[in-house]
C-alpha cells in the first residue's frame, strides 16, 4: 500500500528525519512510535505531501507520489488528520467536514458519505450547525476523524490522535479507529503513548532522533527491554 | 572588553577620515554638490535609525516622516530669531518660548526635536506594540496623517500649509557628519549589547525568544523610542539645512522614501542604510536632469518603486546584507503551484 | 443648532461613505485574514477603477452597465495578475516583505497615473440619470446615493453567500483560519488566494467608479488614503472577520462624517487625523476589534 525508502528530511540544513524506511500493508494498522522530536510528526507530513523529502522515494499503490502536490495526493487517497487535530475553529462541524470531502465531486456521493460520518459519529450530527470551536476535545477529534474520512481515504494518517484526551475518550477513540479500518482503510498513526498504540497495531516502527530504531510486531516490541523501559513506562 | 575599545578606535579614526573628507569637500566641490552630500547624510541618519525598528527590530514602522517631522517643527521653533517671531505672529506659541531672551542654541534644540519626537513615539509604541501583526504599520502611518494634519491646521503654531520660512541656517556638513557619526555609533553600539541581541532574537522567533526570558514589549518599544529620536534629529538638521518647512514635505512619501533606501541597502546591516541612502540619491540627483528636460515628473518615483519590487523579489537581503539561511519552512507554499 | 433634517441627511452622507469603506474592506480583510498582508495595493485599484470606468464611458462612450461590468472584470484581472506575478513569490518568506512591496506597487500605480494621465485632478461628470435630485422634508438626495447604497449592499449580499455557501467560499474561510490544515484538506491553496486579490480587486475597482460618482472628482492620489481607511475600517470591526469589516466600514463612515457635522466648522479639516485617532483608540481599548477573534499566534 505504502512504501518509504530512505527518507530524508531537513528543516533548513538540519535534518529531522535521516533514512527512514517503512512499509504499510494494505488493510493494516501501523504505529510509528517515538518520544517528542523524534521525527514522526515530519514523516507523517512528507508522506501526505506538505513537506518536501531532501531525498528518499514514497511510493503509494505502486507509484511514484514523491513529488506529487498534497491536493493530488488527497484525490490519489491519502488523507492526513494532523496533530492538536487542525480543526477549524470558526467554522461550523458540517463545513469542517465538507471541507475534507473538498478534492472530490460529485454531490450526491458526498452526502451519502456525509451521512455514513454522522453514523458513526452520532454528537456530530447532533452539533452540525454548531461552531466547532465550542466542541469538546474529545468531539474535535471525532471531527477530525470524521473530516478524514469525507475525503474517502484509503490511506488514513492520523497524527497523536490521543494527545490530550481522557483514558476513557482515548479507548473510545481506539476502537473507533478499528471499526474504520474494518470498512477497508488502512491507517498509518503515530503515537507518543506507545501501549495503547501497540495494543490497536498489526506492526510498529520506533523512531529515535530521527532514525529508525526497531520495529516489529506489537508483541514481539512489548518484550523487549528498552521498549518497555522508555515507551511503556515499565 | 578589549574587542569593544578597539572598535571605539575606529570610530574614532573613521570619524576624522570623515572630517577630513568633509573639509576637503567644503574647499573644492561647488555648492550643488556640497548640497547634495549634506542631504545624503541627513537621509542617511534616517535610514540608519529606520534600520534599528525595521530592520533590527524585525517591527515595521511607516512613522519615519512623522518624527521627522516634529524634531523639524520643534527645532526650529526653539531656535527662531526674535524678530521674526513678531512678524510671524505665533499666538499659539508657548509664551515662555515667545519670551524675549530665549532662543536656543543649535544643539540642544536638535536634541530636544529628537526627544519630542521619542515622546511621541512611546505614546503610539505602548498601545500598539503589544499586539502582533502589522498594527504597527497602520497605527504608524495613521501617525503620519495625524501629524500632517495637525502641521497644517494649528496655523498659530506652524503657519499652517504655506509652512515656515527664514530658518536659520546653521546645518552645515560638519554637523551633518557629526550626527551622523553619533547616530551610527549609538545603533551600533546598541546593536552589539545584551539588549541587541534579546532583541534580535526577537525578530528570530519571538515565542522562543521568550521561553529565554526575554519581554518582547520592552525591546519593541526601546527600539522604536530610539529610531524616533534620531529621526527627529534628521528632521531639525533637515529644517536647518533647507531653512523652509511645509507640512506636505513629511507626507507618506518621505516615509517611503526611506524605506526604500533601507530595503535597498539591506534591513539589519550596519553599512546598508547608508549605502542605501548614497545610491538612492546619487540616482535621484543623476537623474533629476532628466526629469525636467522631459518634463515627466513622477519618473524618479516610478524608479524608486520599481526599484523596490525588484530587490524585495530577487535580492531580498539588499546590497550589502548576506542571504539569511532559510528558516522558516514554507508550508507547502510552493509543492503545489 | 441641532435639527433632525441636518442629522438625517449627514447620516445618509456617512452612510454611503460607510458603503464605500465596507466594499474595500471585504477584499483587505480577506487578503489579510491569509496571508497576513495590509495590501496597500488595494488602494491604487480605487484609483485604476475610476479611471478605467471615466475613460471607457465618459471618453469611449461604452454604456454604463457594460462599463462597470468591464471594470469589474479589469478589477479582477489586476489583482489576480498582482498575485500571480509578484505576491506569490514572496510567500513562505517574511510577511514583511509582502507589505513591502505591496507598498512598491500602491506607488508605481500612483506615479504612474500622475505621468500618464495627470497631476491634476479629473472632474467625474454622474451621468444624468445618477444625478436626479429628490427632495423631502427631511432628506435631500440624488438617484446616485441610492445606487450607492443599494449596488454596495447588493455586492455585501452576494459575497457573503459566496463565503457562506459555496465549496470556494467555504474553503476559502478555511484557509484563513489555517492554511496549513487547508492545504492538507486538499484545497489548492494558491488558487483561494488568488481568487481573494481578483474579487477583493475587482470590488476595489467598482468602488473607485462609485467614489467618482458620488464626489466628481477622481485623481491619481485618490486611492491612497482611502484604501488605509479601508484597513482602519478592517482594524475597528475586527480583523480577517467578514462582518467585522463591513461593520467597521460603516462605523468608520458614521464616525468621520458625523463627528465633522457635529463639531465645529474648522474642525473640518481634522478629517483624516480623527480617523486615524479612532484607530489608535481602537488598537488601544478594544483590538481585536469590534467583532474580531483574537488573532492566533502564528509560529
Amino acid at each position: 500500500m505504502l512504501k518509504v525508502e530512505n527518507l530524508t528530511v531537513k528543516y533548513g540544513v538540519i535534518p529531522a528525519v535521516m533514512n527512514v524506511s517503512l512499509t504499510v500493508g494494505r488493510g493494516q494498522i501501523v504505529a510509528i512510535l517515538g518520544a517528542n522530536g523524534a521525527g514522526k510528526t515530519t514523516t507523517l507530513k512528507a508522506i501526505m505531501g506538505v513537506l518536501r523529502p531532501a531525498s528518499g522515494q514514497i511510493s503509494y499503490q505502486g507509484e511514484d507520489i514523491t513529488h506529487m502536490s498534497p491536493s493530488n495526493r488527497v484525490r490519489k487517497g491519502i488523507a492526513l488528520v494532523p496533530e492538536g487535530r487542525g480543526i477549524f475553529n470558526r467554522l461550523t462541524v458540517e463545513e469542517n467536514l465538507l471541507l475534507g470531502a473538498y478534492s472530490r465531486s460529485g454531490n450526491d456521493v458526498i452526502m451519502k458519505d456525509l451521512k455514513e460520518v454522522y453514523a458513526l459519529f452520532p454528537r456530530l450530527e447532533e452539533r452540525k450547525k454548531q461552531i466547532a470551536g465550542t466542541l469538546s476535545g474529545g468531539e474535535q477529534q471525532m471531527l477530525a476523524l470524521g473530516r478524514g474520512l469525507m475525503s474517502k481515504p484509503q490511506l488514513l494518517l492520523l497524527d497523536e490522535p490521543s494527545l490530550g484526551l481522557a483514558p476513557l475518550v482515548v479507548r473510545e477513540l481506539y476502537a473507533t479507529i478499528s471499526r474504520i479500518r474494518e470498512q477497508g482503510v488502512t491507517i498509518l498513526l503515530v503515537e507518543q503513548s506507545a501501549a495503547v498504540a501497540l495494543g490497536a497495531s498489526d506492526y510498529a516502527y520506533v523512531l529515535e532522533s530521527g532514525s529508525l530504531k526497531l520495529s516489529g510486531k506489537p508483541e514481539e516490541l512489548k518484550s523487549l527491554e528498552d521498549v518497555k523501559r522508555v515507551y511503556l513506562g515499565g | 572588553m578589549k574587542q569593544g575599545i578597539r572598535a571605539e578606535w575606529y570610530f574614532l579614526l573613521g570619524g576624522l577620515l570623515l572630517f577630513g573628507g568633509a573639509f576637503l569637500a567644503t574647499q573644492f566641490l561647488n555648492r550643488y554638490l556640497l548640497y547634495i552630500l549634506v542631504l545624503m547624510g541627513i537621509y542617511s541618519i534616517a535610514t540608519v535609525s529606520l534600520n534599528l525598528t525595521n530592520g533590527y527590530a524585525g517591527l515595521f514602522s511607516l512613522g519615519h516622516a512623522a518624527f521627522m517631522a516634529i524634531g523639524a517643527y520643534t527645532s526650529t521653533l526653539l531656535t527662531f530669531p526674535l524678530a521674526l517671531r513678531e512678524a510671524y505672529e505665533l499666538p499659539m506659541l508657548p509664551a515662555f518660548l515667545g519670551g524675549p531672551n530665549f532662543v536656543w542654541p543649535f544643539f540642544p534644540a536638535i536634541c530636544m526635536g529628537g526627544v519630542l519626537a521619542s515622546v511621541a513615539a512611546l505614546l503610539i509604541g505602548a498601545p500598539v506594540l503589544r499586539l502582533r501583526g502589522h498594527y504597527l504599520s497602520v497605527a504608524s502611518l495613521g501617525f503620519v496623517v495625524i501629524v500632517t494634519t495637525l502641521a497644517k491646521t494649528m496655523k498659530g503654531l506652524t503657519r499652517g500649509p504655506m509652512g515656515i520660512s527664514a530658518i536659520p541656517s546653521y546645518t552645515n556638513i560638519y554637523w551633518t557628519y557629526l550626527w551622523l557619526l553619533i547616530t551610527v555609533y549609538v545603533i551600533w553600539r546598541i546593536v552589539n549589547s545584551r539588549f541587541g541581541r534579546a532583541m534580535m532574537a526577537l525578530r528570530e522567533d519571538e515565542t522562543a525568544a521568550q521561553v529565554l526570558g526575554v519581554y518582547p514589549m520592552k525591546y519593541k518599544l526601546m527600539s522604536f523610542v530610539v529610531g524616533a529620536f534620531f529621526a527627529g534629529v534628521a528632521g531639525g538638521l533637515y529644517a536647518h539645512f533647507t531653512k523652509a518647512i511645509r507640512p506636505f514635505e513629511f507626507s507618506f512619501f518621505l516615509t517611503f522614501q526611506i524605506v526604500v533606501m533601507l530595503i535597498l541597502g539591506g534591513m539589519g546591516t550596519t553599512a546598508g542604510p547608508i549605502v542605501g541612502a548614497v545610491s538612492l540619491l546619487t540616482l535621484r540627483y543623476a537623474l533629476k536632469p532628466l526629469e525636467e528636460h522631459l518634463k515627466i515628473y513622477g519618473l524618479i518615483e516610478i524608479i524608486y518603486a520599481v526599484l523596490l519590487i525588484v530587490v524585495m523579489l530577487f535580492k531580498p537581503e539588499g546590497l550589502v546584507g548576506q542571504k539569511r539561511g532559510v528558516k522558516k519552512i514554507t508550508v507547502g507554499g510552493k509543492s503545489s503551484a | 443648532m441641532f435639527s433632525w433634517s441636518y442629522f438625517l441627511q449627514q447620516t445618509m452622507n456617512g452612510v454611503i461613505l460607510g458603503c464605500i469603506y465596507a466594499l474595500l474592506a471585504l477584499g483587505m480583510t480577506v487578503v489579510y485574514g491569509i496571508l497576513r498582508l495590509i495590501n496597500f495595493a488595494h488602494g491604487a485599484l480605487i484609483t485604476v477603477g475610476a479611471f478605467f470606468v471615466y475613460f471607457i464611458f465618459f471618453r469611449a462612450g461604452i454604456n454604463l452597465a457594460a462599463s462597470l461590468l468591464l471594470v469589474l472584470g479589469f478589477g479582477g484581472l489586476m489583482g489576480l495578475l498582482l498575485d500571480v506575478i509578484a505576491y506569490r513569490k514572496l510567500r513562505g518568506g517574511p510577511e514583511v516583505a509582502l507589505l513591502i512591496t505591496s507598498l512598491g506597487f500602491y506607488t508605481f500605480v500612483e506615479n504612474f497615473m500622475k505621468m500618464v494621465v495627470s497631476p491634476q485632478p479629473y472632474s467625474f461628470k454622474t451621468p444624468a440619470y445618477l444625478a436626479v435630485m429628490y427632495k423631502t422634508s427631511l432628506l435631500t438626495f440624488r438617484s446616485i446615493d441610492v445606487f450607492i447604497i443599494v449596488s454596495s449592499l447588493l455586492i455585501m449580499f452576494i459575497f457573503n453567500l459566496f463565503v457562506k455557501k459555496t465549496r470556494m467560499g467555504i474553503a476559502m474561510r478555511a484557509t484563513a483560519e489555517n492554511l496549513e490544515v487547508a492545504h492538507l484538506m486538499g484545497i489548492e491553496v494558491n488558487r483561494v488566494i488568488a481568487l481573494a486579490f481578483a474579487l477583493g480587486s475587482a470590488i476595489a475597482a467598482f468602488t473607485g467608479f462609485l467614489w467618482g460618482a458620488k464626489y466628481g472628482q477622481i485623481a491619481y492620489d485618490m486611492g491612497f488614503l482611502t484604501g488605509v481607511k479601508a484597513f482602519v475600517a478592517v482594524v475597528v470591526g475586527g480583523v480577517g472577520s467578514i462582518p467585522g469589516a463591513m461593520v467597521g466600514g460603516f462605523v468608520l463612515g458614521l464616525a468621520e462624517i458625523l463627528s465633522i457635522a457635529f463639531l465645529p466648522t474648522r474642525f473640518a479639516e481634522y478629517r483624516d487625523g480623527i480617523v486615524f485617532g479612532i484607530l489608535i483608540l481602537v488598537l488601544l481599548l478594544r483590538p481585536s476589534g469590534l467583532m474580531g477573534v483574537k488573532e492566533e499566534v502564528r509560529v
